[in-house]
C-alpha cells in the first residue's frame, strides 16, 4: 500500500458521488426503502426524545486531532477551503500512547475556536510517515461563519468557484423539499474530503432546543410520528 | 464593463460535532450516555434512512444540551471500524462539578483514566485540568475543565 493509492474504504465513488444528489427527492428515497416499508420493518426517522430538556456534563467539544501524511498539503487545503488559521507548528515530539512512535503537531484555529483542530503526522519507530486508514470517523463537521441556510450555500459557491469538489450536498437534514434528504437534525451542509479523504462537513442552522420547543412545544418525537 | 460585488469570504466558525465509528452501538451508547448524560437525541437506521440503507451504516445522535446532536455513534455494517484516522478529541466539561462528576464516574466505571493533556505540546492554561479516557473502541477522549475567563 503506497500512500498515493491509498483510497479507504468507504469513501464514496466519483461516480456515485454524481448520483447521491437524488436523496433529495422522496420518490427516490421511497424507492430505497421499498424492502422496509413491504416487510413493515421500516419506521419513523424523525427524531424521537429531543429535546430531551436536560443539559449533559459537556458544553462542547474542545480540540480534535486527525492523522493526515503531509502537514503541509493538509494545512493548505484547510486554510485555502474552510479558512482556518495556521496557529503554530510544534517540532517532533513522543506519540501520547504509542512506544516508540513520534508525531508532529500543527494546530490550526477557527474564527471563534482556537486551536480547534490538530494536523498529526505519525512516524513510526523507522520513521516512516503512516497513511491515516480513514476508519476512525465517519466526518468532522465545522459550523460556519453566520450559522443560516443562506451562509452555507454561499460557502458551498464560494468553494466550487475555488475549485473544490464536493462529496455531497448542500443537502438540508430534514424531509423538507427542496434541500431535505430525510436525515435528521434540519443542519445545512455540504461534504469534501480533504487530501487524506476524512470527510469533513461545513454547515449551519442545526436544529436547537429552542427552536424545537418553538415549533412543538413539549411533545417528544414519539408522539408525532 | 461593471465591476465584480466583493462578497465576504466565508469561513468555518468553530468545531460543532463529530461522528465516530464504533464498533457495539449499545456498548457505546452506554458508555457515552452514562459518563457524560449525553442525551440521545435520534437514530438512523437502514430501515428508516435511505442514505444510511446505501451507506450500510446505522447513525445514532446525541446533544450536549443545546445543539440537535454534538456527538454521533456510527456502526458500518459492511467495515470494520479502527484507530488509524484519529489520535484524539476533547470535550469540555461545562463546569467544575461536572468536571469532577467525570472523574467519579470514569472510576466507577472502571475505565482508567490518565492525568493531564492528551498531546503534550498542547496549550495548558493556568487553571486548566485535564484527563483523557478510552471508551470501548479504545478511542482516546480528553476530558478539559477550561479556566473562567
Amino acid at each position: 500500500m503506497t500512500a498515493a493509492s491509498y483510497v479507504p474504504p468507504n469513501v464514496l465513488p466519483p461516480f456515485l458521488q454524481r448520483f447521491a444528489g437524488l436523496l433529495k427527492r422522496q420518490w427516490f428515497r421511497e424507492l430505497v426503502l421499498a424492502v422496509p416499508t413491504i416487510s413493515r420493518r421500516r419506521f419513523s426517522n424523525k427524531t424521537e426524545d429531543y429535546g430531551v430538556f436536560k443539559s449533559s456534563r459537556i458544553a462542547g467539544i474542545g480540540q480534535l486531532s486527525i492523522y493526515v501524511q503531509d502537514i503541509a498539503r493538509s494545512r493548505s487545503w484547510y486554510e485555502s477551503l474552510a479558512g482556518l488559521r495556521h496557529s503554530r507548528t510544534c517540532e517532533e515530539e513522543p506519540h501520547p500512547f504509542k512506544q516508540g512512535w513520534r508525531i508532529r503537531c500543527c494546530y490550526m484555529s477557527a474564527s471563534e475556536h482556537e486551536e480547534c483542530l490538530v494536523l498529526v503526522e505519525e512516524r513510526d519507530p523507522d520513521g516512516k510517515v503512516t497513511v491515516p486508514s480513514g476508519m476512525s470517523f465517519f466526518h468532522m463537521a465545522f459550523e460556519l461563519q453566520g450559522n443560516r441556510l443562506e451562509d452555507v450555500m454561499a460557502f458551498a459557491d464560494q468553494a466550487k468557484r475555488a475549485g473544490f469538489k464536493r462529496n455531497y450536498g448542500p443537502v438540508r437534514h430534514n424531509g423538507e423539499p427542496p434541500l431535505g434528504d430525510g436525515e435528521t437534525g434540519g443542519n445545512v451542509a455540504c461534504y469534501f474530503y480533504d487530501p487524506d479523504y476524512n470527510n469533513v462537513e461545513f454547515c449551519g442552522a442545526m436544529d436547537t432546543i429552542e427552536n424545537y420547543r418553538a415549533r412543538y412545544g413539549e411533545t417528544r418525537g414519539s408522539a408525532r410520528a | 464593463m461593471t465591476e465584480p460585488v466583493a462578497t465576504e469570504r466565508i469561513s468555518a466558525a468553530k468545531l460543532q460535532h463529530h461522528v465516530i465509528y464504533v464498533s457495539d452501538l449499545e456498548k457505546s451508547k452506554d458508555f457515552y450516555m452514562r459518563l457524560f448524560d449525553l442525551q440521545f437525541s435520534a437514530l438512523n437506521h437502514p430501515d428508516s434512512s435511505a442514505a444510511m440503507r446505501l451507506s450500510h451504516q446505522e447513525m445514532h445522535f446525541f446533544s450536549f444540551g443545546f445543539y440537535h446532536h454534538d456527538i454521533c455513534l456510527v456502526k458500518h455494517h459492511k467495515l470494520e471500524m479502527d484507530n488509524g484516522s484519529m489520535m484524539h478529541f476533547s470535550l469540555v466539561a461545562r463546569d467544575g462539578a461536572a468536571f469532577d462528576d467525570i472523574r467519579r464516574r470514569a472510576d466507577a466505571m472502571a475505565v482508567a483514566a490518565r492525568d493531564g493533556r492528551m498531546i503534550a505540546s498542547a496549550k495548558t492554561a493556568p487553571g486548566q485540568r485535564a484527563f483523557c479516557v478510552r471508551d470501548p473502541d479504545r478511542h482516546w477522549i480528553e476530558i478539559t475543565l477550561e479556566p473562567k475567563p
